[in-house]
């Protein structure tokens, strides 16, 4: 890839100077010239480099922060009894993803050149002669991991409070290291049978799916496989009474749901904008201001004004709803806001942003009230959440997506917002995505939880669940307040499998009074 | 870089036109992409530093959360998070116009409204981004002082005035380049041949937030039980010290996008071909701010083991922040030894205002007041007497016989600036929300029931308590009930539930 700003010629040059003096002494002259300026060529492209490399590797680690957020927001969300679980989970992702996604995960995903469908180039399995002629650095690899682990992050939610860890170990895997990737391939490479940066022109509806930032690919996919989860193994002992009614199961910590929103939304700065790849790029000679740097930080902005707008409406439906403010409820909206916008965010207006943020936040409520009426259990809403306002997004950006924009970040003549103008070809590549999506993941994580579900690997018997799994599977009660609390000055004998009466509101040991 | 062909090919000799367009139009291509990369380093620089600058409303909230007692979590945390929601909203559809639309006159702004017109040659998103953190920082201040019992609308009326109006007038007046007192002024003369020099908003930001929340707590008066019927003080504990170090942390790692920040770009050479450039005075900047925090914070530890007997994580906390406040009108333009004589002395000014208000029986559940107020102020006058004028010169413009620091030998002119604007804030300040928190009080709309305030916030209006380790802690039927406590200073509300995260 020829990466120099521009190529002197000495012969070029000689030939123009020595029209004016000997053509010895010119050769000399431009030959001088010329490697002076090439040196600065040179210097100039290796900035170039490290500006896009900085820019990337810190948009990657604001990406893993996420982690950290959701953790949290798993946590708070949770029952306390159930806390080690969840959070071990949330450690686990990234952990096992990193080594599956290092040694397929990655090649699956942006393997090139390869087909339509997956990706297969020996180069890029365990990176083995990566990055060479590769396009992309080690950077592009470490942001693309970040986004694979908050995908599997994403399905721990649904399945919380009542799955074997086990279950999490293989469905995590799978996930992260074949189901994500070759959705990420179809939308994100270059190759990708449906992606809107194919390299040879052929774009699904001379458009391809416009995801700028994963609406479908982290957060449907995420949230379908959540849902799958979920509905195998049933809602929670206690979420539906005997007469159908719904009963909240609470989490034991707002605290903790607060810290984790505020860390994602801290985050999502690294996973909207950071998914430009690179910042130094100009856009028009005429302007020399405005570039990609610009778009970069516009879609900081949408980011921020989809997830503000999310949270005001949720906080006035809620308090019309529901009749108080409710802290929880606002900051699921507000993420609900910042999943829609991951699509568009980089092509549309700050304005239309406003209009993803509200939408998104009826649509959040729209389906946990059709979650309710189901009986379907999903303790960190994540299906309704990452699902159902991923979905809207990539409907979004097919209304919204603005002509200037969607030609800037894509090049080429290209369909765009209905509603900008822009004719059907995108809403109908992004109904594509969202039908495509939904199947493979279906048919795909679908039958692997089946599968655990029949071999009694994927939900924990009743009494464990009653405990909580933090007592009976992972060594004792997160939190110990008081010594009394404290079981690891006591004999051994009390962590051996205790059965508790199925009772709703049997409390798990620490009531060692002595 | 401009190559002049006409120059050029006067040197090469006769006929040397062609060789000399050659020759031009490299380097052109070489000089385009050097703006290029300028401009795309300079936005790296500020959108993390925005990012770093928005992490901030997370060590807010933290801090909050674990200052106030446990009944009133999910309360203070919903404003916290509201002021950025609602912040954004309001900021991005006229704020950010009134404090930076440009042309305008000295008092407010009038271009950029829903960020018309940007990006330009001078502002672009990403300016817009940083300076919506800065503002809900300000919101974010003025929630501490009427914690634990303000009513939840008047939170969203007060945060959306202050976010929306107060505060961009306020950094109009000292940031913008027609502000009537901004050492950027464009056209016209500086106030007293300076401008008041508050470089990341000692003033501008934390003056604004801490007299804000002063007027809110004085009208709405103390918190229940705060002062007993003798007068005496009694500490309403907050419920979580890990809170407090984990917002105070988090607030310390956003500081510095903050403080360095505020250049706002990072490729900026003093002395061309050098390592002089104001990469240096960002590193400079981010090195005085960590000192006046540790100052004030070891400061603050030895003086309250003295004063009462302990040490105290939760006052050293504080005292940590007090620095931060102080240095940040005077980071960029004074020498790292004077970063930590401005962290000795916040920590002074922070125990004397915590007297004060103790005297003067005026509650302010996270001592914002003082805090943000009482160390605001002494940094903005701490810049008049310790600004180089080596630094000014750089961060402001070239200016012969620029007024610097008092005790660097810089003449009066500049603290006459400084308190100028001190006044000036307060006043402005006063007038606005003053007006605002004592119309809501007439209307009823300011302070919580007493009943409302024993039970506290979250059962009676938040749907509930933040907190449940057991699963038996909450007979479902508790929620909002009304409860009426006996009014004892102890601040046990419903529950003894054990102590939280």
């Amino acid at each position: 890839m020829d990466t120099a700003i521009t190529t002197c010629s000495a012969v070029d040059l000689a030939a123009l100077l020595s029209s004016s003096s000997n053509s010895t002494s010119s050769l000399a002259a431009a030959t001088f010239l010329c490697s002076q300026i090439s040196n600065i060529s040179n210097k100039l492209s290796d900035t170039t480099f490290a500006v896009d490399n900085t820019y990337l590797l810190f948009s990657a680690y604001l990406v893993f922060a996420m982690q950290l957020g959701f953790a949290m927001l798993c946590a708070g969300s949770v029952r306390a009894k159930n806390t080690m679980n969840i959070m071990l989970t949330n450690v686990l992702d990234a952990t096992a993803g990193a080594i599956s996604y290092y040694l397929f995960g990655f090649a699956f995903a942006f393997g090139t050149p390869s087909n339509g469908f997956i990706g297969r180039h020996h180069s890029f399995f365990a990176l083995s002669s990566y990055p060479e002629r590769s396009g992309s650095d080690f950077s592009f690899f470490l942001y693309q991991w970040a986004f694979a682990i908050a995908a599997a992050g994403i399905t721990s939610g649904s399945i919380a409070e009542r799955t074997q860890f086990v279950a999490y170990l293989i469905y995590s895997t799978f996930l992260t290291g074949f189901v994500y990737p070759t959705v990420s391939h179809w939308f994100w490479s270059s190759d990708g049978w449906a992606s809107a940066s194919r390299s040879d022109n052929n774009l699904l509806f001379g458009s391809g799916a416009i995801d700028f930032a994963g609406s479908g690919v982290v957060h449907m996919v995420g949230g379908i496989a959540g849902l799958w989860g979920a509905l195998v193994e049933g809602p929670r002992i206690g979420r539906f009474d005997r007469s159908g009614r719904s009963v909240a199961l609470r989490g034991h910590s707002a605290s903790l749901v607060v810290l984790g929103t505020f860390l994602l939304w801290f985050g999502w700065y690294g996973f909207n904008p950071g998914s430009f790849l690179t910042i130094l790029k100009g856009y028009d000679k005429s302007r020399p201001y405005y570039g990609q740097w610009s778009a970069v930080g516009r879609t900081a902005v949408t980011t921020t004004l989809s997830g503000c707008t999310a949270a005001l409406t949720t906080l006035f439906s809620k308090r019309l709803l529901a009749g108080h403010w409710n802290v929880i409820d606002v900051c699921n909206g507000l993420l609900g806001g910042f999943a829609a916008i991951t699509s568009g965010c980089a092509v549309v207006e700050p304005w239309a942003a406003i209009v993803c943020g509200s939408v998104a936040s009826w649509v959040l409520i729209g389906f946990n009230l059709l979650a309710k009426k189901l009986k379907y259990d999903d303790p960190l809403e994540a299906a309704q959440l990452h699902g159902g306002c991923g979905a809207w997004g990539l409907i979004f950006t097919g209304l919204f997506a603005s002509k200037q924009y969607v030609n800037e970040v894509y090049s080429g003549d290209r369909p765009y917002g209905l509603l900008m103008g822009g004719g059907g070809k995108l809403l109908a590549a992004q109904i594509v995505q969202i039908i495509v999506i939904v199947g493979w993941v279906t048919v795909t994580m679908g039958p692997l939880f089946y599968g655990l579900h029949k071999m009694n690997l994927l939900r924990i018997s009743a009494e464990d669940e009653m405990a909580g799994m933090d007592m009976t599977r992972h060594g004792g009660f997160a939190y110990a307040y008081n010594d009394e609390d404290d079981v690891s000055t006591k004999p051994w004998g009390h962590l051996a499998g205790r059965v508790e009466p199925t009772s709703r509101s049997s409390t798990p040991t620490p009531t060692l009074t002595v | 870089m401009s190559c002049s062909v006409t120059e050029l090919a006067v040197l090469l000799g006769p006929n040397a036109t062609e060789a000399a367009n050659y020759i031009c139009g490299q380097l052109s291509v070489v000089d385009n992409k050097f703006i290029d990369a300028a401009f795309a380093i300079d936005t790296t620089y500020l959108l993390f530093s925005a990012y770093l600058v928005f992490s901030m409303q997370l060590g807010f909230a933290m801090l909050c959360a674990g200052s106030v007692r446990a009944k009133n979590t999910m309360n203070i945390m919903l404003t916290n998070v509201l002021d950025a929601a609602a912040g954004g909203l309001f900021y991005y559809l006229f704020g950010y116009a009134f404090a930076f639309g440009s042309p305008s006159n000295g008092f407010i702004g009038k271009h950029y409204f829903g960020l018309k017109d940007i990006p330009t040659a001078t502002a672009d998103y990403s300016n817009f981004l940083y300076q919506w953190a800065f503002a809900i920082a300000a919101a974010g201040i003025t929630s501490g002082s009427i914690a634990e019992r303000t009513q939840f609308v008047a939170y969203l009326i007060y945060s959306s005035f202050l976010t929306g109006f107060v505060y961009p007038v306020v950094s109009h007046w000292f940031w913008s380049v027609d502000g009537w007192a901004s050492p950027f002024r464009t056209d016209g003369d500086l106030l007293f041949r300076t401008g008041a020099i508050d470089f990341a908003g000692s003033g501008v930001v934390h003056m604004v937030g801490g007299i804000a929340g002063l007027w809110g707590a004085f009208i709405e008066g103390p918190r229940l039980g705060r002062f007993d019927n003798g007068g005496r003080a009694i500490a309403l504990r907050g419920h979580s010290a890990s809170l407090v170090v984990l917002g105070t942390f988090l607030l310390w790692f956003g500081w510095y996008g903050f403080n360095p920040g505020s250049f706002n770009k990072i490729l900026v050479t003093y002395q061309t071909g050098t390592y002089q450039g104001q990469w240096s005075a960002v590193g400079r900047t981010a090195v005085t701010t960590t000192l006046a925090g540790c100052t004030a914070a070891l400061t603050t530890l030895f003086g309250k083991r003295l004063l009462s007997g302990h040490w105290n994580v939760t006052d050293v906390c504080n005292g940590l922040l007090g620095g931060f406040a102080a240095i940040t009108g005077g980071c960029s333009v004074v020498e790292p030894w004077a970063a930590i004589i401005c962290g000795f002395v916040a920590a002074l000014v922070l125990l004397g205002c915590n007297k004060l208000a103790e005297k003067l029986k005026y509650d302010d559940p996270l001592e914002a007041a003082q805090l943000h107020g009482g160390c605001g102020a002494w940094g903005l006058i701490f810049t008049a007497l310790f600004a180089e004028k080596k630094y000014l010169n750089q961060v402001y413009g070239d200016r012969p016989g620029r007024p610097y620091g008092l005790f660097m030998g810089g003449g009066g002119k500049l603290l006459g600036a400084q308190l100028i604007q001190i006044i000036v804030i307060t006043g402005w300040v006063s007038v606005t929300m003053g007006t605002l928190f004592f119309i809501l009080k007439k209307m009823k709309l300011l302070r919580i029931s007493s009943e409302d305030e024993m039970a506290g916030m979250d059962m009676t209006r938040h749907g509930g308590f933040a907190y449940m380790y057991h699963d038996d802690d909450e007979s479902h039927k508790a929620i909002q009930l009304r409860r009426v406590e006996p009014r004892s200073p102890s601040p046990s509300g419903a529950k003894t539930i054990p102590t939280p995260v």
